[in-house]
């Protein structure tokens, strides 16, 4: 029978190729029209590993962390929270701490601590000036670098990103002896302008600015090739346009990068004053949050409360807290420089 | 015109000065640790301060290397970020595959779960994280450092918004062809992604190497130590060795720096991918 009918040119088992190249469109327009049952399987094998970590060591934390600042943590979990029985084999889940619940008390006790408000001044102040400084001479040097009389573009650009590899715990040691008082080599350089050492580590007005200097060298480059590229972007017409009505170069500069680039400038901004606001490896290393507490950051405070005096529910509520104002930070910053 | 020549040339006199001066104050710092790892430490606290680097490196790092095992300590730090970076990037673009081609029941809620995780500082997740491992017994282990992060939302999103380029008339006819789903996502789609994974590879490697706060709390025994968990140690001893110290920021620094340039091309891509996910 088969013999019969390919010879006889059945149009199933020896179509024409228009027939089958409609038969090819009309399976995909089915699958087109059905992805969620080919889909479906396969995507959560895909998704699943993610989400289970995810879940476990994200989401979880997360919601963990508000539940904890309710409590005062007294010791490891002991026991188990619920098991279930599956026949073959079970599933415990372990009480993660042994709590003692106290309601607002680690909110109420934060607003009369202190040392909490002076972690907030200093990271706060630290910000104010660390932020424009940087994102202000990374600006600078993005205009420069991308000026079109200056050549050897490629070489300075990495020579001021090169700290972007640098390891935040390995170049805070090493700023801290540049900044040593008796044999840095910053003082030496000042003294060889006339200028007596500066005691950069133990004063709190100069801890401060030391701090602020590591943490500006380190991101600088970073800040930079955002900026970089964001420059490029911004259209060569504008520039001749401007010219023509005779701008010059910081009429250029106020009327065409500045509106061009303010997209990824409050970019910048927000992602810079986040970091900032995150510090802690740096006063960690150079200062220790010294002298007199003068340089201690919100998470380095964090720290302290949580892993020196074990106070891990009132470290839970200073958390909880940090992050809310991280958030409204970052929200306000978009929002004003989002309106025009 | 001749003063607009002039204008112009002082234009870029300062433009070169403030370039210059720029790139002279990044590379100093670099330039100095050289200088004072591989000079004796009395030749390197002597005032004025020695500006020639020294031939003292190898027994500066022999001392060192005496007094703490500092070739483990760089061996745990490169073998977890290595390790990290592998299977984050496994996990990652699998599941932004997944968001990105194919549709299933809550991918919405899931994709705005992930992307509300992603303002949010990891500092919020240690002490939780801490009381998680200390409970099963996990402190001081390896995979208490990797697995917390594997999942990580810059990494989905990265690879969910680069994957959806993938033309879906490519994913068809491999199907066609007979290709099962899991062929056509790495025999097709990881491929296609080559250039974002190494940006991403680069993000990913770059976080881990830096994590210091969550290391610093959960490895106990100094062997374990990562490099910045170390570092940190050193400087808290009792007699400084200023030597010492600075030969192992020069051995944590100066590698990746190297890093840096022989992979310029990817770094900045990653910088670049990295800020885009607002």
């Amino acid at each position: 029978m088969s013999q019969e009918t390919e010879s006889t040119g059945n149009p199933i088992a020896n179509p024409d190729p228009s027939v089958l190249d409609r038969l090819r469109f009309a399976r995909q327009d089915v699958a087109a029209k059905l992805p969620p049952l080919r889909g479906q399987r396969i995507a959560y094998l895909l998704v699943s590993p993610f989400f289970v970590l995810f879940g476990l060591f994200l989401a979880f934390p997360v919601v963990y962390t508000l539940y904890l600042s309710f409590f005062e943590w007294q010791s490891v979990g002991q026991g188990n929270l619920f098991w279930i029985d599956f026949g073959p084999f079970h599933v415990t889940v372990p009480r993660i701490a042994e709590l003692q619940f106290v309601g607002l008390s680690n909110y109420t006790r934060l607003l009369g601590d202190g040392l909490f408000w002076q972690s907030m001044f200093n990271t706060t102040y630290i910000l104010l000036i660390q932020v424009p400084i940087m994102i202000g001479l990374a600006l600078a040097l993005a205009v420069a670098l991308n000026a079109s009389f200056v050549r050897f573009k490629g070489l300075f650009r990495t020579a001021i990103a090169l700290p972007i590899s640098a390891n935040i715990v390995a170049y805070s040691t090493v700023f801290l002896l540049l900044f040593n008082e008796q044999f840095g080599f910053v003082n030496y350089l000042l003294s060889q302008v006339g200028v007596s050492p500066i005691a950069w580590l133990t004063s709190e007005f100069w801890a401060r600015k030391t701090i602020i200097a590591a943490v500006t060298w380190r991101w600088i480059g970073y800040n930079m090739i955002i900026l970089l590229a964001g420059l490029q972007n911004v259209p060569q017409q504008l520039y001749e346009a401007a010219e023509i009505d005779g701008a010059g170069r910081w009429e250029k500069f106020r009327y065409v990068t500045l509106p061009q680039l303010r997209p990824v400038l409050l970019f910048v901004v927000v992602l810079s004053t986040i970091g900032t606001f995150k510090l802690f490896a740096e006063p960690y290393v150079i200062t220790g949050g010294g002298p007199t507490n003068a340089t201690i950051t919100i998470v380095q405070y964090i720290y302290r409360q949580a892993f020196v005096h074990w106070n891990l529910g009132y470290a839970s509520a200073l958390t909880v807290i940090f992050v809310a104002l991280v958030s409204v930070i970052s929200i306000a910053q978009i929002r004003i420089g989002g309106d025009d | 015109m001749r003063e607009q020549r002039r204008k112009d040339a002082v234009w870029m006199f300062l433009t070169y000065a403030f370039i210059l001066t720029m790139v002279v104050v990044m590379l100093i710092p670099l330039y100095w640790m050289i200088v004072a790892a591989t000079l004796p430490q009395q030749e390197f606290i002597e005032f004025p301060p020695r500006l020639i680097p020294g031939t003292a490196f190898l027994d500066n790092f022999a001392a060192l290397q005496e007094r703490m095992n500092y070739v483990l300590t760089i061996w745990n730090s490169v073998f977890i970020a290595v390790v990290y970076t592998v299977l984050s990037l496994l996990l990652c673009s699998m599941a932004g595959f997944a968001f990105a081609k194919y549709e299933f029941r809550f991918k919405e809620p899931l994709f705005y779960s992930i992307l509300a995780t992603l303002v949010l500082p990891i500092q919020l997740l240690v002490i939780p994280l801490f009381l998680m491992m200390s409970q099963v017994g996990w402190t001081d282990t390896f995979r208490a450092i990797i697995l917390p992060w594997l999942a990580n939302p810059i990494g989905i999103f990265l690879m969910r918004q680069n994957m959806r380029s993938i033309p879906d008339a490519l994913l068809e006819s491999a199907r066609m062809d007979g290709a099962s789903e899991l062929q056509i996502f790495y025999r097709i789609a990881l491929p296609a992604m080559r250039s974002s994974l190494a940006a991403l590879a680069i993000i990913l490697f770059l976080f881990q190497w830096d994590l210091f706060l969550y290391p610093l709390v959960i490895l106990e025994d100094p062997g374990n130590y990562t490099i910045p968990v170390a570092l940190a140690g050193l400087e808290g001893t009792q007699r400084i060795y200023y030597d010492q110290i600075m030969v192992a920021t020069t051995l944590a620094i100066i590698p990746m720096a190297i890093l840096f340039l022989v992979l310029q091309k990817q770094f900045v891509s990653g910088i670049l991918a990295g800020s885009l996910k607002e």
